[in-house]
């Protein structure tokens, strides 16, 4: 059938175990047939899209601790049932991770953010997604409760292909957590989309750097892309590159270039392999300039 | 009175921003469009199996898996249906019978109790094909060599000015011959020549479309939908149906956005065929919005050439355009914007010389429908980037350019007409007074450029010669005022329009007067459709006429009350008032019950009934050969947008500053919903020049939803858009009035294009110009210097 078109949702059941042994213990059991619901904001597009075909939605938005946001000496931990617009309006967050928020700022709208969330951004693993970029340089850490209880993983490493991760069945991201930042940080996020508001990237570009006397330039950055390979990815030869050379617009040049080397994009509908490599090294340049500036404030 | 008075004598509430009649209701929420409408739980649902294929022959259906389907009350097929249907040429059939054309094109219809098994049903009907090589460009589908998918074009029936060519893909051929175009380049000092691709669009109403149908056992037909042209679709579907229009009756509540894909008839046939076999039960079809983008009505593609040259004066010596549209499967429609781009073909200028051939071409792509601007936004953007061209290629100013060419009252038209006062000039002058002009400004970052472009444009409202508009005015025992009309308010305002004509025309107060929705054909008083920008025009004539009818009517009621003549009488503000004898009454009372003879009598009166109706007589046919002939249109409403861009030089992306459109409306019955109109279409404009199109691989759509069929939001938008209304009034317009809905989208790509070439020295080709096409461009003409390694 070429034109997709379903009017309406196909039926499933809405699951609200009590527990989280509960939901893993269940989402194990119906492997194949059963996905843990965050906001909803992706599942219900697929599923009304008649890409997905689950039998069970799995709420885990009110399982123990999911709805909980915290900041404090010990990090920041965003639960699963945290909504971005809520990530977007924690003071605190936006004193501290500045970048997660302007990360968040990004995704789609606001309406739609008011349902969306970060945990749910990562676990749908898309090559686009906005606020992966962020987590990944921040050094993200998953909370993930399986049926063999909690386990805490990185999200380096967690992505495997498009809407592809390393969870099992029964796996359950709770919550995703970050290390205090490292002092006098600063990061960016460049999201160049076809128009201005609520788009899918064409390419997002996220830099982090903070100074660190064991790098050799006396700074460390994080370079990640999104949009520009199988799964989002983070530059390390740039990053390696800038570790080495001190920080300028030259270095800053060549790390681009080493970036937009590093990614591998293809022609979709939204733009060309070669417009995106392109605006790798454009968006990279510039979000390395704009942290530098922020850096050096 | 009369409604061609000079502007400075017009009767109130004419020229008041009065607040649309509809707005409180639209505001809260409680207009009812037409799938709020409730049918109770008799209620099928229709969904539509459609052809996966560009071209194939259809071997053979069953359908027999989706009729034992529980809960399915019907399957139709195109062996039902054989009659044919089309506005202009009748060339679809309802469903398809042995071939299908685009991807999508409806082969089957389920109705079924509810959508879920509907939906089911379509995917237990089995079709099988042959697929055929098809036809995906318009050029090549007018060549010899390209398959013939319409082999019966010559059976076809079509209006008497259209011109198909039977034995090809090409169902009009417009022609134009004015002058000696071959003689006049050797007098030109210079020549330009380019070549132009325009996608295609559509028109992504927030309301995708949606039809329900009744037949009942005497074969009546009622339809509720959501349409611009509930006549047109009454029309259409008896011609269709074999049946007489008096047994249709379509009803039209509020619509949420038309712009052309609701003119005519599209999905709604299916519907009616559908319920056609579920009688006395109604059928709902909705179009889910990816059908709405493979299915509906899209703006046609077009390849166009063209070549002009001028004198060292700069004056317009010659034209010669050659276009190709591409007109989709089916061009029942789509064969007068063809004509339309002919007969308008030398854009709003005074050129001596010009050779024209417009071809409509079929191919299997989505059907090519009306869509605001009607085929002048895409002649248009080409048109006017060339005439940028030429004013370079002999060092004159743009502007000055356009002014020493511009269309002018009394000029001879490109197809012999007369042109009537227009205020072009005047346009060109504010709109670039407006721009500032000649005035370079810095860009705002060192890595962006800027420019300024500006184009002008004219539009005639294209449709049948003798398209015509009639309106009822009816009093009221209060004396208030209700105004029946059969052109539907798609957003634009024409029953606000309607209201207030009523109320000027009557002497009433505009708070008196109520319009009558919604539009119904057993009810409501003929309207050809809501297109072309015609309503304010045509079906305000209607409307004046009645108002003027009734007000005759109370008049002689009131002289003959009071025994005074009528010429001493007026109404103002809901009052007859004699200047003899300084009498006065209030129509409250009288305009149902009448008077009362003095010493009780007898009465005289009775309910206050006004008729009008409207139909241009003065429209003639042109010759085929050279599309010569006195009167090809009614009028043409002229007018320039002007705009500022900036471009990024690190990304492509061009950002539009600033905007400023001029319209010559004749006269602005509404001040304010006319400046909304010119914002509007700039807005769209807008996004047609910088985001918009339609994806189209082999046949298949590739981007049928908004996740990558991109619009402009309101970030996109400059904060900045004036919008000047110029007032020449319009000889047979109600107060000199013209329309202004679709002009305002058609300079706009080009006065876009313009900017970015005067910004960035590139002519960036066939629109949308994204941030890719526009960088990558910049690389090519090294620019900007591609990454090294």
């Amino acid at each position: 059938m070429t034109i997709n078109a379903h009017p309406e949702l196909p039926d499933f059941d809405y699951v609200r175990p009590a527990t989280l042994m509960e939901a893993s213990q269940f989402l194990a059991q119906h492997a194949g047939e059963a996905r843990p619901l965050c906001g909803g904001t992706d599942i219900f597009v697929r599923m009304r899209d008649g890409l997905w075909h689950d039998r069970y939605l799995v709420d885990v938005k009110k399982l123990d601790g999911t709805a909980n946001l915290a900041c404090d000496a010990a990090g920041l931990t965003i639960g699963a049932g945290v909504s971005m617009n809520r990530v977007i309006a924690e003071a605190a967050v936006r004193q501290n991770y500045p970048l997660l928020a302007e990360a968040c700022c990004s995704v789609a709208s606001h309406q739609l953010r008011t349902r969306a969330t970060i945990v749910g951004n990562l676990c749908n693993a898309s090559p686009a997604g906005d606020t992966i970029g962020a987590c990944l340089v921040l050094g993200g850490r998953l909370r993930v409760h399986g049926t063999d209880g909690f386990r805490e993983i990185p999200l380096e490493g967690f992505f495997t292909g498009p809407g592809k991760n390393t969870l099992r069945p029964g796996d359950i991201v709770t919550a995703i957590h970050f290390a205090p930042l490292p002092a006098h940080s600063a990061g960016t996020y460049i999201k160049l989309g076809r128009n201005t508001w609520s788009d899918l990237s064409i390419v997002g570009l996220t830099a982090f750097g903070y100074p660190d006397e064991t790098a050799a330039s006396g700074y460390r950055f994080k370079i990640a892309m999104a949009s520009v390979a199988p799964t989002p990815l983070l530059a390390h030869k740039a990053q390696d590159f800038l570790a080495e050379n001190p920080p300028n617009l030259q270095s800053f040049d060549q790390a681009a270039r080493l970036a937009s080397a590093a990614c591998s994009p293809i022609d979709d509908v939204r733009s060309s392999a070669r417009y995106r490599k392109l605006m790798v090294y454009q968006l990279t340049k510039k979000a390395l300039q704009q942290t530098w500036e922020k850096l050096t404030r | 009175m009369t409604p061609n008075q000079p502007a400075t004598s017009v009767p109130h509430p004419i020229g008041d921003s009065v607040t649309r009649v509809d707005a409180k209701e639209k505001v809260i929420g409680a207009a009812l469009f037409s799938d709020d409408l409730q049918f109770g739980p008799g209620l099928l649902y229709a969904r539509i199996k459609r052809s996966p294929h560009p071209h194939a022959l259809i071997k053979r259906i069953d359908t027999s898996k989706a009729q034992a389907l529980p809960g399915v009350k019907a399957v139709v097929t195109g062996e039902s249906f054989p009659g044919m249907t089309g506005l202009y040429l009748q060339d679809r059939h309802i469903f398809c019978r042995d071939r299908v054309r685009y991807v999508g094109d409806p082969v089957a219809g389920v109705a079924a109790v509810s959508e879920a098994i509907a939906e089911q049903a379509v995917e237990l009907i089995e079709v099988e094909y042959e697929p055929l090589q098809g036809v995906f460009d318009p050029e090549f589908g007018a060549t010899s060599e390209a398959p013939v998918l319409h082999p019966d074009l010559g059976k076809y029936k079509v209006q008497n000015f259209i011109f198909p060519k039977p034995g090809t893909n090409i169902s009009n051929h417009f022609r134009i011959r004015k002058g000696d175009v071959d003689a006049a380049w050797s007098q030109c000092a210079a020549i330009v020549e380019h070549s132009y691709r325009i996608p295609h669009i559509q028109h992504v109403p927030i309301e995708p479309h949606v039809a329900v149908a009744k037949v009942d056992e005497n074969g009546k037909v009622t339809l509720w939908g959501t349409s611009q042209s509930p006549f047109a679709q009454r029309n259409l579907i008896a011609i269709a149906l074999g049946i007489s229009q008096s047994d249709v009756e379509v009803i039209a509540p509020y619509v949420g956005g038309g712009f052309g894909c609701k003119a005519g008839v599209s999905m709604e046939a299916l519907a009616v065929a559908v319920a056609s076999k579920t009688k006395g039960k109604p059928v709902k079809l909705r179009l889910t919005r990816e059908e709405e983008f493979y299915t509906a009505f899209v703006r046609q593609g077009m390849v166009a050439h063209f070549k002009m040259g001028c004198d060292a004066q700069g004056r317009l010596l010659a034209m010669q355009n050659r276009f190709y549209w591409d007109g989709g499967a089916y061009t029942e429609y789509g064969v007068n914007i063809t004509r339309a781009s002919g007969y308008s073909s030398s854009g709003p200028y005074d050129v001596p010389n010009v050779k024209t051939d417009s071809f409509c071409v079929y191919t299997n792509h989505p059907v090519g429908g009306p869509m605001r601007g009607f085929g002048m936004p895409e002649m248009h953007t080409g048109l006017e980037q060339c005439i940028d061209e030429l004013a370079l290629a002999i060092e004159m100013d743009p502007v000055q350019f356009r002014r020493i060419n511009c269309v002018q009252g009394g000029d001879t038209l490109v197809t012999g007409m007369t042109m009537h006062p227009t205020g072009l000039s005047e346009c060109l002058d504010k709109a670039a007074k407006a721009i500032d002009w000649g005035r370079k400004v810095a860009p705002s970052a060192p890595n962006k450029r800027r420019g300024k472009g500006i184009a002008a444009m004219w539009k005639a409202p294209a449709m049948s010669p003798n398209a015509s508009s009639s309106a009822k005015v009816a009093l009221n025992e209060d004396g208030t005022v209700t105004v029946s009309v059969g052109g539907q308010d798609i957003g634009q305002g024409s029953f606000t329009i309607a209201a207030q004509m009523a109320a000027a025309a009557l002497g009433v107060p505009i708070d008196w007067v109520r319009v009558a929705t919604p539009l119904d054909t057993n009810y409501s008083p003929y309207e050809w459709q809501t297109v072309a920008s015609r309503l304010t025009w045509s079906m305000g004539n209607a409307v004046a006429a009645a108002a003027r009818d009734a007000r005759q009517q109370i008049l002689e009621l009131v002289a003959k009350a009071w025994n005074e003549k009528i010429e001493d009488l007026d109404i103002v503000d809901g009052n007859v008032i004699s200047y003899k004898s300084e009498e006065t009454i209030s129509l409250k009372n009288i305009a149902i019950y009448g008077l009362p003879l003095p010493n009780d009598q007898g009465w005289i009166g009775g309910p206050v009934l006004g008729r009008g109706n409207f139909m241009p007589t003065y429209v003639t046919g042109l010759n085929a050969e050279t599309g010569q002939g006195p009167r090809a249109v009614v009028h043409y409403t002229t007018g320039v947008q002007a705009v500022e861009v900036e471009v990024d030089l690190d990304t492509g992306k061009v950002q539009v500053l600033r905007g400023v459109g001029a319209f010559d409306v004749g006269k602005a019955i509404n001040p304010e919903m006319v400046k909304a109109q010119m914002e509007g279409g700039f807005v769209q404009g807008m996004s047609t020049a910088l985001f918009e199109s339609l994806q189209l691989k082999e046949g298949v759509l590739q981007n049928p939803s908004f996740v990558d069929y991109r619009i402009a939001t309101t970030s996109d938008v400059p904060m900045d858009i004036q919008s000047i209304i110029v007032e020449v009034p319009q000889d047979d317009g109600p107060w000199g009035a013209r329309g202004v809905g679709e002009h305002s989208m058609v300079p706009t790509v080009a006065a876009i294009a313009n900017a970015i070439y005067d910004a960035i020295g590139i002519r960036v080709g066939a629109p949308p110009y994204s941030a890719e096409k526009v960088y990558l461009a910049m690389v090519d003409a090294g620019l900007v210097k591609e990454m090294e390694g």
